[in-house]
């Protein structure tokens, strides 16, 4: 077999990783908690981060500045695995054909869905660090005295309240992302190939 | 200009470098740092000790968790005495705990305790201490730090030889101070002699769960058996038990019981009471003895009253006991990680005995006996003797090893610890202690591998040691660095209550298994509550039930109406939370019990019985958040024959 | 400006250097805090212990010379009980020429201590517990006997003069020295 094929069947493959891996990782650091809080961000929901009880201590906290309870279920939990999936197979699929065309074409639509699903994590984000409850038990105001946000970045570390707050990628993203680079690959190679 | 500054600043350097060994070398010959106590027993904030260090609380009837080298107290764990602070026996769930034949007793004097071991090493799983005044067994978890179980012993009075584990640990033993009649019957007090007997309690250790059981007791004649420890190595299947009062005496103790020129260790072969208890030498005796146990599931206490003991007479069974005559009252009965040696420290005695295990042995084959008691037999002083330290001081008592070949005894009177070597018996080095010593403490010091760098002593004076606090003040713990050749005293720390023995363990044994919270949907307990949504009352009679929960920053349900004079109010309390270190408190007003202090995860109990009509408050009494001073609610209370209805509620719904 | 800056350091460092010093900071000045132990502690409220006594005592002078040329002071400030058999000035006088000076000198210290230990007994032994032909074990191990001829109470050869409460035991005034027998 073509070594662009193996290539991009395998690259399609790692996809599958995800329904183990985390996808994302939001990480609390504060002093009262010296093994930090953390979530782990999977496709089909969300996961303790560092210690056993994470999530639920983490929604506890949030309670104090009005934050609405954590979503047990999200239409994207249903939707992500489909996706993934269906990626998966149809890179497999498109790996059998050996049409670079059809891998470069894979990897426009996996880069698309890739963006809109960060949007997607944005916008939840956006979503809970906005929408506080106007009952709050704390309430801060900014400078302007707006009322503060608790929107964690979407990657990066920022300081909210006493919590240092970090967010990256996760395992499974660092594997998802392999992958699209071994279907590049798999393009570059399949081109000089034909 | 350049190399001018340069050749300076090396000039000046060379300077500062010169001041700083100059400084040094004032000290102290080996610089400043290697002698210091102070950088020695220093452990940085946010830095671990590097021993646990679990220290009787005497009178006070507790164990204290210290760290070493630093001296700082982390815990004080109940187990024989009511303890308010954290509910022990007040609330509804531990107050079986505290139950015995003679009925709920809130108080004891612990004393011994010793910490569990595999292969004849400390394995740190559970710590033993024993009580006593009223004779128990108590048996410590070091995963929750807790006490998990009790056991009472029959037979028994003044539990003081208790309670030291075999090598891995099949077995904890307690053996009584007081001669008794047993069974127990009334009779003259001068009939002492001949008539009043002593048991020695061998308890059986699950090595699963650590549940006890009482195995057997050997009945001995009517004598006190001080201390014990067990054999260990090659004398693993042989316990050990200082006897004084050979004299029998029951009156003015202080001088009748000082007249025998020697006393006994009894030297009793365990392996063989297992063989006598095969072949059926056993009589089964009536016996009421309390067995409590605590349960990590359903956070709850349950006492059972057991009625029967074996009992092997070592009277009537050759082989089973032989005493070793010991000079003048021995108080501590040591044995050497070796388990050859036996040191028995004669109180009143001016030198110390100790004793072979293998010529003990050879004498028992070659029967060199100096006549028997009770039908058991003495062997012949020489026959078994090591060697004698010779006055190494006034008023021995305990011996510990640090493994490297030497032991180390305390003495009362000349308040020192003195430092000899086995085999040749020579005094190497002693030490004063502040004041009057009792007894010390080596981590791992009664096992086959002690951890020969630290050594505590147990002081029952202090005097001027410490800011005056009236006429009682404390007692105290002593700090040696036992490292080199030659003990170094480094630190004075106060104790709780009187400090008699103490367990060692080094801190990375134990930390590592120590439990963070309990997991609420394996709690158990009959009325727990597992959210907030579950809450409710319940009314049975005049018994009203309360399914309480509670989580950062309330309690839900926090106002509950329809309570009535003369009612009987079980607040059933289940912490909710499920992360480190978040407890929370609740006092009711007027309750006649202590608070509860409930761990993540866990339901506790307590009862009310409100007497006045009103609204009357209850709130959180540990500082659990932010919103802690939030953390309160009501209860209105109605007139007997009122008709308001029972409700609850959380935020009006 | 730099060498101001140096000398500066160094000033500090000199400085430091003195306090360190004061601290107590080798392990061997903790112990000598309390030098004489239990008998290093002050208090001059509670009823005398007995060294405090010996010490009143005009008539122990010899006595108390002895316990600190031996250095166990501590052992009669000890929670006791004891009863100490207290030979008097005369008592130390009647032995043969010499004795005590030699009994005193630095050399002999163990000696000293032995034979005044023998002096010693755990537990508090006065009034009807002196019972005739009672041994009473002595701190050096020996045995010595009670002997009541009338009135006087003996213990060995040496007739009890006068007796004494002590906070923690009590103590006979005697007449003769108990000298052990050597070991």
């Amino acid at each position: 077999m073509k070594k662009s094929k193996i290539l991009m069947m395998a690259g399609s493959l790692l996809l599958l990783s995800l329904f183990a891996l985390p996808l994302w990782n939001i990480t609390l650091e504060a002093p009262q908690y010296p093994d930090p809080l953390g979530l782990n961000i999977h496709i089909d929901g969300l996961q303790d981060g560092n210690n056993e009880n994470d999530v639920r201590n983490i929604d506890l906290l949030n309670h104090y500045i009005g934050m609405e309870h954590l979503p047990k279920d999200l239409p994207e939990y249903h939707l992500f695995p489909i996706i993934v999936a269906v990626m998966a197979i149809l890179g497999l699929i498109i790996g059998f054909t050996g049409k670079p065309k059809l891998y470069l074409t894979w990897v426009i639509v996996m880069a698309i869905l890739g963006i809109a699903g960060i949007y997607d994590f944005y916008l939840w984000l956006y979503h809970y660090g906005h929408n506080l409850n106007p009952n709050a038990i704390l309430k801060f105001v900014d400078k302007n005295g707006n009322p503060m946000a608790y929107q964690p970045p979407i990657f990066g570390s920022k300081q909210l309240l006493n919590f240092r707050v970090h967010s990256f990628p996760a395992s499974g993203a660092y594997v998802m992302f392999l992958g699209i680079l071994m279907t590049i690959w798999a393009f570059i190679t399949g081109k000089k190939e034909s | 200009m350049k190399f001018y500054f340069k050749m300076l600043n090396v000039l000046v350097i060379a300077a500062f470098s010169l001041t700083l060994v100059a400084c040094n070398g004032g000290n102290s010959k080996g610089g400043a740092l290697k002698n210091s106590a102070a950088e020695k027993v220093f452990v940085a904030p946010g830095k671990y000790d590097a021993y646990y260090a679990f220290i009787s609380g005497g009178f006070s009837g507790q164990l204290s968790v210290y760290g070493l080298p630093s001296g700082r107290l982390f815990k004080v764990i109940p187990v024989f005495s009511v303890d308010a602070e954290k509910a022990w026996g007040f609330n509804e769930e531990t107050k079986p705990m505290l139950q015995t034949s003679h009925g709920f007793i809130p108080w004891d004097d612990s004393h011994h305790p010793d910490i569990s071991q595999t292969n004849g090493e400390l394995d740190g799983r559970w710590v033993f201490i024993n009580a006593n005044n009223t004779p128990r067994i108590a048996r410590i978890s070091l995963e929750t730090f807790e006490t998990e179980e009790i056991i009472e012993i029959p037979n028994s009075a003044g539990n003081h030889s208790s309670s030291f584990v075999t090598e891995n640990t099949e077995y904890v033993v307690a053996g009584t101070r007081f001669g008794v009649p047993i069974p127990q019957r009334d009779m003259s007090i001068k009939d002492y002699k001949g008539n009043f007997k002593a048991a020695l309690s061998f308890i059986k250790v699950d090595p699963k769960t650590g549940h006890m059981n009482l195995d057997f007791q050997v009945l001995m004649p009517g004598f006190d058996y001080d201390l014990s420890h067990p054999g260990r190595g090659k004398s693993h299947g042989w316990f050990f038990f200082s006897t004084y009062n050979t004299e029998e005496a029951h009156t003015l103790l202080e001088v009748n019981a000082s007249q025998n020129d020697k006393d006994y260790i009894a030297a009793v072969n365990w392996k063989k009471a297992l063989e006598f208890i095969k072949q059926g030498k056993y009589q089964t005796m009536p016996a009421r003895y309390a067995h409590n146990v605590y349960s990590d599931e359903n956070h709850t206490a349950t006492s059972t009253m057991e009625k029967s003991v074996r009992v092997l007479d070592a009277s009537k069974l050759p082989g089973l006991v032989y005493f070793m005559p010991t000079p003048k009252s021995p108080h501590g009965c040591d044995v050497d990680p070796t388990g050859e040696y036996i040191v028995g420290s004669g109180k009143l005695a001016a030198a110390l005995t100790v004793h072979s295990f293998s010529k003990m042995l050879k004498a028992i084959e070659n029967k060199e006996f100096d006549g028997e008691a009770y039908g058991i037999p003495i062997l012949k002083f020489e026959s078994t003797l090591a060697g004698t330290v010779e006055q190494p001081g006034l008023g021995p008592l305990h011996t510990e090893f640090d493994g490297k070949g030497y032991a180390y005894t305390t003495f009362f009177i000349s308040s020192e610890v003195v430092k000899w070597k086995l085999g040749t018996w020579e005094v190497v080095d002693r030490k004063p202690t502040y004041y009057s010593v009792g007894h010390l403490m080596i981590p791992g010091g009664n096992s086959r591998k002690p951890f020969g760098k630290y050594l505590v002593a147990m002081n029952k004076i202090t005097k001027d040691r410490y800011l005056p606090t009236g006429p009682e003040v404390c007692q105290s713990a002593q700090l040696y660095d036992i490292s080199g050749d030659k003990m170094e005293m480094l630190l004075d720390f106060p104790t709780v209550g009187e400090p008699h023995y103490a367990a060692g363990i080094p801190a990375e044994i134990v930390k590592k298994h120590s439990k963070k919270f309990f997991k609420l949907e394996e709690n158990k307990h009959p009325y727990a509550t597992k959210s907030e949504d579950a809450g409710k009352v319940v009314r049975k009679g005049n018994e009203v039930h309360i399914y309480m929960t509670m989580i950062r920053s309330h309690f839900s349900p926090d106002n509950i109406e329809g309570i009535k004079v003369g009612d009987k109010v079980y607040f059933h309390v289940t912490n909710l939370e499920q992360d480190y270190d978040v407890p929370h408190g609740i006092a009711m007003i007027g309750a006649r019990t202590s608070e509860l202090l409930i761990m993540p995860g866990q339901t506790e109990t307590f009862v009310w019985e409100p007497k006045q009509v009103g609204v009357w408050p209850f709130y959180c009494t540990d500082f659990c958040s932010a919103l802690h001073q939030e953390m309160q609610g009501y209860v209105r209370v109605s007139p007997r024959n009122s008709n308001v209805k029972l409700s609850w509620s959380l935020d009006g719904e | 400006m730099r060498f101001i800056v140096f000398f500066i350091m160094l000033t500090l460092v000199f400085q430091a250097c003195k306090t360190a010093g004061n601290q107590p900071q080798s392990t061997e000045d903790l112990t000598k805090n309390t030098p004489k132990g239990q008998a290093s502690v002050v208090d001059k409220e509670s009823a005398p212990n007995i060294l405090q006594l010996a010490e009143k005592t005009k008539e122990l002078s010899t006595l108390v010379a002895a316990v600190q040329a031996a250095e166990i002071e501590h052992v009669l400030v000890n929670a006791g009980p004891l009863t100490v058999f207290a030979p008097v000035n005369s008592a130390f006088d009647a032995l043969p020429a010499g004795t005590v000076e030699t009994l005193l000198k630095p050399e002999n210290k163990k000696k000293l201590a032995f034979i005044l230990t023998n002096h010693a007994a755990p537990s508090t032994y006065k009034g009807r517990l002196l019972k005739d032909g009672r041994k009473i074990y002595m701190a050096t191990g020996n045995y010595i006997t009670i002997h009541r001829k009338g009135d006087d109470v003996y213990i060995g050869d040496a007739k009890i003069l006068a007796t004494v409460d002590a906070s923690n035991g009590v103590v006979h005034l005697i007449d003769k020295v108990l000298v052990p027998e050597e070991k």
